[in-house]
């Protein structure tokens, strides 16, 4: 178990900047991940973490020691790669063994060792075989076993999952996470998938451009996103973004919308539209807060009954889609599937703003706190 | 051509005409025919009539006296036979194993991400664009003691440097072995770059960070995942060392004496310089078995592969 400090870590190749600046600090245990579209720079991050690639200014800290220019093998920390890494000419117990052997470990401790890991992991009965006579998910276990038998302070993970069907990622997600619960070690994962980001993180760090845009708990990142980026891409499906003029109702700052016919909703943070009076801002609405009309909210502070025209409907089983256009803006509304809804009609959907969030239109910086 | 044949062919079947459909359907085979002639004849023919001659007292011409396995125990009789054969040996096995040895070698070093990288492969892997003829006539130069790299030494002024191993009959197999490296080298270790090449990065940082050093991370890791590349290059360094040739007949032509021969030459000397045809199909066909016995287990564990695959 350690902690991780990462102090204003950059790296440069020639001209182009990977990483502007990092700075992200987990306490030991923490589950943290790293987000973001694909070029973002999450891996070259890990791979400084782990030491794969020397970082051109800042200071990493592990446990409190200054790693930064430690080789990767004195960092004391295991990782798990998106292609398994597994040494082919290998059997799966040396596999699992072989860093122990690097390590100097007498022969009777890395076999109980081997035992221990394939216990926990449910592998015992692979032990013998080569990794091209395994399956993926198999593979999978494998190269967590590998990273498991060391037990270092901690684990990295470089998109674990990104090999594996649909349903097999979903298990061993589960399974990471349990994992985690049942070890308490530090890891750090990366990962471009926002739903595995949500479901396994202590802490998400949302990055972008070799920039982190957002450090902060899934829920914490899931309600309160810091630009319109963290907004868009946390959260499935994603965020709507209606635009909205800022009009001034019985002495209060309101929201103006065009949804069949206009419509205005309050605002919970008043003080953030005044300088917006007369202008357009992005309204975030989650589409949970786009519902069919509840009679328990029927009243309720923030809560509007609008009708909208219906484009198109995507039944998922437990809700609904339902596909609207709200001031030009596509919108994405979850409603349940009880609600009769048909592509074509104008139906009345209930807009619940408490936690609706506010964007400037031009710099995509959030505007409410 | 073919797919234009094929695709004639379906063509043709959709409209219902079976004569177009039959003359799409032949042209693949009109095409390759020559090829399968050639084969069939060239290849398999004459092996099957070395073969018939190897059990003939042929001489001169072909007679087609059957004499049993007579040829045979006369060439395991011949004094110059066994030299071919043991040279065979030594030649084979150190060509293949210093070929091997310098082919990975220059192929890990070239793998380290350095500089003029393209230049240096090629100059390495030039050697094999040359005929074996032109590789021995070069070294014939440069071994040769009174103009070669002895003369050199000499007038550079060390007197007593004596390198005259293409003149020592026990030496001189030694000879064909430095010539030959020279040549096939760089052709291993172009296999062995492509093979390192598709070796997967993130296991290499997978055994950097289990604590690998580099040199345990090619020896533990990296070549053990290279098999099939060792098993390509050992089946084809095998099969050059049973019929270099022109190798031999540039560089010392048999000799001194005969001490330098390879079953190929024997086999040479005796079908079409020495009248001796019978004995000189025994050879050949002892040399076919040789190929054979490296070529029969790679093919059957490629066959075998393809069908695990």
């Amino acid at each position: 178990m350690a902690n991780l400090v990462i102090e204003n870590v950059k790296k440069r190749y020639g001209q182009t900047e990977i990483l502007k600046g990092i700075n992200i600090s987990i306490e030991a245990g923490e589950f943290l991940i790293l987000v973001g579209p694909s070029g973002c720079g999450k891996s070259t991050l890990m791979n400084s973490i782990a030491g794969l690639e020397d970082v051109s200014e800042g200071r990493i800290l592990i446990d409190d020691d200054d790693v930064t220019y430690s080789s990767p093998k004195d960092r004391d920390i295991a990782m798990v790669f998106q292609s398994y890494a597994l040494y082919p000419n290998m059997t799966v117990a040396e596999n699992i063994s072989f860093g122990l052997e690097m390590r100097k470990v007498p022969k009777d401790e890395r076999e109980a060792e081997v035992q221990r890991v394939a216990d926990m992991l449910q592998i015992g009965h692979l032990l013998k075989r080569k990794p091209a006579q395994l399956s993926g998910g198999q593979r999978q276990r494998v190269a967590m076993g590998r990273a498991l038998a060391r037990r270092p302070k901690m684990y990295l993970f470089d998109e674990p999952l990104s090999n594996l069907d649909a349903k097999l990622r979903v298990e061993m997600r589960t399974e990471i996470k349990k994992l985690h619960q049942k070890l308490g070690t530090t890891i750090v994962y990366v990962t471009h998938d926002q739903i595995e980001a949500m479901t396994l993180a202590d802490r998400i760090a949302v990055m972008k451009d070799g920039e982190v845009q957002q450090l902060g708990t899934p829920q914490e990142i899931y309600d309160n996103p810091t630009n319109l980026f963290v907004a868009g891409f946390m959260g499935s499906p994603a965020m709507n973004f209606v635009p909205a003029k800022v009009v001034e109702q019985n002495g209060a700052f309101a929201l103006e919308l065009q949804a069949s016919k206009p419509t205005i909703v309050p605002f919970s943070d008043q003080e953030s539209l005044k300088p917006y009076l007369g202008k357009e801002i992005l309204l975030g609405l989650r589409p949970e807060m786009i519902t069919e009309p509840q009679p328990h909210k029927e009243g309720a502070a923030f809560v509007v009954t609008a009708d909208i025209d219906v484009e198109v409907t995507e039944p998922m089983g437990a809700d609904t889609m339902v596909l609207t256009r709200i001031s030009e803006a596509e919108v994405n509304c979850r409603c349940n599937p009880v609600y009769p809804t048909k592509a074509g009609e104008t139906i009345a959907m209930m807009l619940d703003t408490s936690k609706a969030v506010a964007f400037d239109k031009d710099t995509g910086e959030r505007i409410d706190q | 051509m073919n797919k234009n044949a094929a695709n004639a062919g379906s063509g043709a079947t959709q409209a219902g005409r079976p004569a177009r459909l039959s003359l799409a359907d032949w042209i693949p085979k009109i095409v390759m025919a020559p090829t399968v002639v050639a084969a069939v004849v060239c290849i398999y023919g004459y092996m099957i009539w070395t073969a018939v001659l190897s059990f003939t007292n042929s001489r001169m011409l072909p007679s087609y006296k059957f004499v049993g396995l007579e040829q045979y125990e006369r060439l395991f009789m011949n004094d110059r036979w066994i030299v071919a054969l043991t040279n065979l040996g030594v030649f084979g096995g150190l060509f293949i194993l210093i070929c091997l040895f310098l082919g990975v070698m220059l192929a890990i070093f070239l793998d380290q991400k350095i500089r003029a990288e393209g230049a240096i492969r090629t100059i390495y892997l030039y050697p094999m664009a040359i005929s074996f003829i032109v590789t021995g006539t070069a070294w014939k130069w440069l071994l040769n003691p009174t103009n070669g790299i002895e003369k050199m030494m000499i007038e550079l002024g060390f007197e007593d440097f004596r390198f005259n191993w293409l003149s020592d009959p026990d030496m001189v197999v030694y000879c064909l072995v430095i010539a030959a490296v020279w040549q096939a080298s760089g052709f291993v270790m172009a296999l062995f770059l492509a093979g390192l090449r598709g070796v997967d990065g993130e296991m290499i940082k997978a055994a950097q960070l289990d604590g690998a050093g580099i040199i345990t991370t090619y020896r533990r890791i990296i070549l053990p995942s290279l098999k099939p590349v060792f098993f390509s290059a050992l089946v084809i360094l095998s099969h050059i060392a049973i019929k270099s040739f022109d190798l031999v007949a540039a560089l010392t032509n048999g000799g001194p004496g005969y001490s330098s021969d390879l079953p190929a030459n024997f086999m040479y000397a005796h079908a079409f310089t020495r009248s001796q045809i019978g004995l000189g199909a025994a050879s050949a066909m002892v040399m076919l078995g040789c190929v054979l016995a490296i070529l029969i287990p790679y093919l059957y564990s490629e066959l075998r592969g393809e069908r695990h695959e």
